[in-house]
C-alpha cells in the first residue's frame, strides 16, 4: 500500500465514525415521524408503506451499513492505528492554515457581509483579500486578508446581527475603509507584480457590473439593495439613465 | 418512413425558427465564449459552467434563450478544455485528461497549431454524432417509456445514483455509493411529497420547501474548486502555436473510422446515468489503444488517441441528454445541472416531457456546435491569451458570481448559507475521495425515489414483489442487484475463479 492510501484508510476511519454518528443521529430524528400508523395532514396513515418515515428509514440505515463497512475498510488497513496521529492522517499545517483562511474569509463574507453591507463593497473587499492572500502562497497574506474579511464580518455579525438592521450603513463605512487599506497594503507589496496591479480595477468593476447586471438587466433580486454603493446607482439608474430610453 | 418524415419535419421547424431568431446569435456567441474560457482555464469545469448559467439565466429570460445559453456552454466548455490539454499538459477539465495524453507530445513537437484544428473538428463531429443518437434514440425510448410506471422510475433513479456511484468513485466504490445515499438523504429534507409530512426541518421555515437544486449544485461544484483552487501554482510554459489552426482533411478522412467509432463509444457512454465526459473520453482512448494498428503510438503524440477521446468526450453530451430527456435521469454532472435548469422552470424532464422542447435542444445543440467549431478556428489565439490568466485572479470573482447567482434563484440569503454548508461538507468529500456528481444526483433524483417507491408500495398494498414481478421493473431489479454484488469482494473472487477455471 503507497503513503497516499495509508493515509486516505486514516482518513477514512474518521470518515466512517463521523458518518455512523449522522446516520444514527438522524434514524433517532426519523423515529419522529409515524411508521405504523397515525393520521397526518388529514390522511389516515394506516399501515406502514403509507408512512413518510419509510425511505429515509432505508436510506439511513444503508448509510449506517456502508459507514460500518468503511470502518472495518479502514481498521484492515491499519487505518485506526494511524488515525490518532497528525502523520498518519497527512496533517500539514501549511494546508491548514491556508484552509482556514479561506474558510475564514468565506464564512464571514457569506454569513456576515451579504446580507449586511453593499454587495459591490463585499465582494470587492473578498476579491481583494482572495487574490492577495493567496497569489504568491505567503501565510502572512493569507492572515492578514483573512483578517481583514473577519473584522468587518463581525462588526456587520454583532452591530447588526437582526434583520431589521441590515439596511444601517456604518458596516458599509468599516468596509469600505477596511477595502481601501488592503488594496494600499497590496499596491505597495505589488511592486513588480503585473497580478497585483490588475487587481483594484478588477475589484471595482467585476462586482458592480455583476450586480447592475442582474438587478437592472435581469431584474432579479440582489442582496442588500439598500447598500451604499447600490442604492446610488439604482437611484440614478432610475432618475437619470432609464427616462432616456422611456421617454 | 413517416415517424422519420414527422421527425425531421419538427426538427426543421424548430430550427428555422431559431435561425431566423436574431437573439438566438447572442446568446450562442456569448455562451458558447464563456463556455470555452471555462473550459480553457484549469481549475473552472463545464460542470461549473453550466451551474453557474443555470444561476444567472435559468429562470430570467424566456427557457427557449436560458437552453440556449446552458447548452452552448456545455458544449463549448467541454472542446474548451483541450486548450490547456494540448499547449499546457493540464487537462481544462477532467473530461480532456485523456487529451493531453497525446496532444501536449503533438504541441511539443511543434503540431500544436495541428491538434487544436483536429480537436476542434472532432469536438464538433463528435457533438454531432450525439445530437443525431439523441434525435434518433430520443423518440424510440420516448414511445418504451410510455410503459414505465412507478416501480420503474424507483428503480431507474436507484440505478442511475447506483451506477453514478460505481463509475465516478477514485478510491473505494463504497464511497461513492455513500456519496448517492447523503445525496438521497439531502432530498428528504422538507414536506414529503405524498402526504405532506414535514421531514428534518427542525423548526426552520425555510426548510420546508426543501434544500433547492441551484444552491447545492453551486456549493458542490463551485465551493470546494474555490477552496482547492486559491494556491500559488507556478505558471507552466504554454506551447508555441505556429501557421493557422486549421483541419488536417487528409488525416481527418484517414481517421474517420476512427472518429464514428469514438462518436458511437462518448454517445453510449455519456447515454449511462450519470457517467460523465471525463469516463467516455478514457473509455474511448482505451478502445482506440486496442483495436487500432497504431495503439503502439498512443501517448506519444498519436493523432488516432487525440482524435479518440476528443470526438468521445463532445459526444457524450448527445448521450447525456438522452435519459435526461427521457427518463428524467441525468447522464452526467453537467447534466444534472441542466436538469436543476429544468426544474426552476418547472418543466419535468421525462416521459411527459413536452416534445417540442426536445426538437427545440436538438436543433440548439447543432446551431452550438457550428458555433464552436468556427469560435474554435477563428478565435482560437484570444482563447490562448486566456490560458495565461492566473487561477488565483478568475476563481474570486467565480466566488462572487456564485454568491450573486445562487441568491437570486429564489431563497435568498437562505440558499446562500445552504451553499456554503454544502460546499465546506463538499470540499472535505473531494479530500477523502468521496465522488460529488452521485451526491448531486442523489439530491435531484431523491425526491423522485421517494415519491415512486412509496406511491408503488400504496398502489400494491404493500405488496414488495411489485419491484419484481412486473417485466421492465424485474430487469431493472436485476441490475440494481448484479450491480451491488458485482462489488463484494466474495462474488468478485468466485467471479474470478470461474474465469480462471474456464480460461
Amino acid at each position: 500500500m503507497d503513503d497516499d492510501t495509508e493515509v486516505l484508510r486514516a482518513r477514512d476511519f474518521w470518515g466512517a465514525v463521523v458518518l455512523m454518528g449522522l446516520s444514527l443521529f438522524f434514524l433517532w430524528r426519523t423515529l419522529d415521524i409515524p411508521l405504523w400508523g397515525g393520521n397526518r395532514a388529514g390522511v389516515s396513515a394506516a399501515a406502514w408503506y403509507t408512512s413518510a418515515a419509510i425511505v429515509p428509514l432505508g436510506i439511513f440505515l444503508a448509510l449506517l451499513l456502508l459507514s460500518i463497512t468503511l470502518l472495518v475498510i479502514s481498521i484492515r488497513a491499519g487505518g485506526a492505528r494511524r488515525a490518532l496521529s497528525a502523520v498518519g492522517i497527512g496533517w500539514n499545517p501549511d494546508e491548514a492554515v491556508r484552509f482556514s483562511a479561506i474558510g475564514v474569509i468565506l464564512f464571514f463574507y457569506i454569513a456576515g457581509l451579504v446580507p449586511r453591507v453593499d454587495f459591490a463593497l463585499s465582494s470587492g473587499l473578498l476579491i481583494t483579500a482572495l487574490t492577495f492572500g493567496f497569489h504568491r502562497g505567503l501565510r502572512p497574506r493569507m492572515v492578514l486578508a483573512a483578517g481583514a474579511v473577519a473584522l468587518c464580518g463581525v462588526y456587520a455579525l454583532v452591530m447588526h446581527l437582526p434583520q431589521s438592521e441590515w439596511a444601517a450603513h456604518d458596516d458599509d463605512w468599516l468596509t469600505l475603509l477596511v477595502w481601501g487599506a488592503l488594496t494600499a497594503v497590496m499596491l505597495v507589496r505589488a511592486r513588480g507584480d503585473r497580478v497585483l496591479k490588475v487587481v483594484p480595477a478588477i475589484a471595482v468593476i467585476a462586482p458592480l457590473v455583476l450586480v447592475s447586471a442582474m438587478a437592472f438587466g435581469f431584474r432579479q433580486n440582489v442582496p442588500n439593495r439598500g447598500g451604499l454603493v447600490f442604492k446610488q446607482i439604482e437611484y440614478h439608474y432610475y432618475v437619470n439613465i432609464r427616462p432616456i430610453w422611456r421617454s | 418512413m413517416d415517424f422519420v418524415l414527422t421527425q425531421l419535419s419538427g426538427f426543421a421547424g424548430a430550427f428555422t425558427a431559431l435561425v431566423l431568431d436574431p437573439l438566438t446569435y447572442a446568446y450562442l456567441i456569448i455562451s458558447v465564449f464563456l463556455g470555452i474560457t471555462f473550459g480553457a482555464l484549469p481549475g473552472l469545469t463545464a460542470t461549473l459552467a453550466v451551474t453557474i448559467l443555470t444561476g444567472f439565466f435559468g429562470n430570467k429570460i424566456p427557457l427557449d434563450y436560458a437552453l440556449i445559453a446552458l447548452l452552448g456552454a456545455y458544449v463549448g466548455a467541454i472542446y474548451g478544455g483541450s486548450y490547456p490539454a494540448i499547449l499546457l499538459n493540464i487537462p481544462g477539465t477532467a473530461a480532456s485528461a485523456a487529451t493531453a495524453m497525446d496532444g501536449h507530445p503533438l504541441a511539443k513537437a511543434g503540431r500544436a497549431g495541428e491538434a487544436l484544428g483536429l480537436t476542434t473538428t472532432a469536438s464538433f463531429i463528435g457533438t454531432l454524432i450525439g445530437t443525431i443518437a439523441l434525435l434518433i434514440f430520443v423518440w424510440l425510448l420516448l414511445l418504451l417509456s410510455q410503459n414505465i410506471a412507478s416501480p420503474e422510475k424507483a428503480l431507474l433513479a436507484l440505478f442511475g445514483i447506483l451506477l453514478s456511484g460505481t463509475l465516478m468513485s477514485e478510491d473505494l466504490v463504497i464511497k461513492g455509493w455513500i456519496a448517492g445515499l447523503i445525496g438521497l438523504a439531502m432530498a428528504m429534507v422538507g414536506l414529503d411529497p405524498l402526504l405532506s409530512e414535514p421531514r428534518y426541518t427542525f423548526g426552520w421555515s425555510y426548510m420546508l420547501s426543501g434544500f433547492q437544486v441551484v444552491p447545492v449544485l453551486m456549493g458542490a461544484f463551485a465551493v470546494p474548486q474555490i477552496i482547492d483552487g486559491m494556491r500559488h501554482i507556478k505558471a507552466g510554459q504554454i506551447a508555441q502555436v505556429k501557421g493557422r489552426i486549421l483541419p488536417n482533411l487528409p488525416a481527418l478522412r484517414r481517421y474517420m473510422p476512427t472518429i464514428a467509432r469514438s462518436g458511437v463509444i462518448g454517445t453510449g457512454v455519456g447515454a449511462l446515468p450519470g457517467v460523465g465526459e471525463d469516463v467516455a473520453g478514457w473509455v474511448s482512448y482505451g478502445v482506440g489503444k486496442t483495436v487500432s494498428e497504431e495503439g503502439d503510438e498512443f501517448g506519444k503524440g498519436s493523432l488516432e488517441g487525440l482524435l479518440s477521446s476528443e470526438t468521445a468526450n463532445n459526444a457524450c453530451i448527445g448521450g447525456a441528454l438522452i435519459p435526461l430527456l427521457v427518463l428524467g435521469i441525468p447522464g452526467s454532472p453537467p447534466a444534472a445541472a441542466l436538469m436543476g435548469a429544468f426544474k426552476i422552470n418547472n418543466i419535468i424532464p421525462g416521459p411527459t416531457i413536452d416534445p417540442a422542447i426536445i426538437l427545440r435542444v436538438v436543433a440548439i445543440m447543432v446551431l452550438a456546435s457550428f458555433t464552436m467549431f468556427i469560435m474554435g478556428l477563428f478565435t482560437a489565439r484570444v482563447f490562448i491569451k486566456i490560458l495565461r490568466i492566473p487561477q488565483v485572479v478568475f476563481l474570486p470573482i467565480v466566488m462572487v458570481l456564485t454568491a450573486i447567482g445562487s441568491f437570486s434563484v429564489g431563497g435568498g440569503i437562505n440558499d446562500l448559507y445552504l451553499m456554503l454548508g454544502v460546499g465546506f461538507v463538499a470540499y472535505f468529500m473531494n479530500l477523502l475521495k468521496f465522488p460529488l456528481a452521485p451526491l448531486v444526483i442523489g439530491v435531484i433524483l431523491g425526491g423522485l425515489f421517494d415519491e415512486t417507491f412509496r406511491r408503488s408500495l400504496l398502489i400494491s398494498g404493500g405488496d414488495l414483489t411489485v419491484f419484481a414481478l412486473r417485466p421492465v421493473a424485474g430487469i431493472l431489479l436485476a441490475l440494481n442487484v448484479a450491480l451491488v454484488l458485482s462489488q463484494v469482494p466474495l462474488v468478485k473472487r468466485s467471479f474470478l475463479k470461474l474465469r480462471g477455471r474456464t480460461a
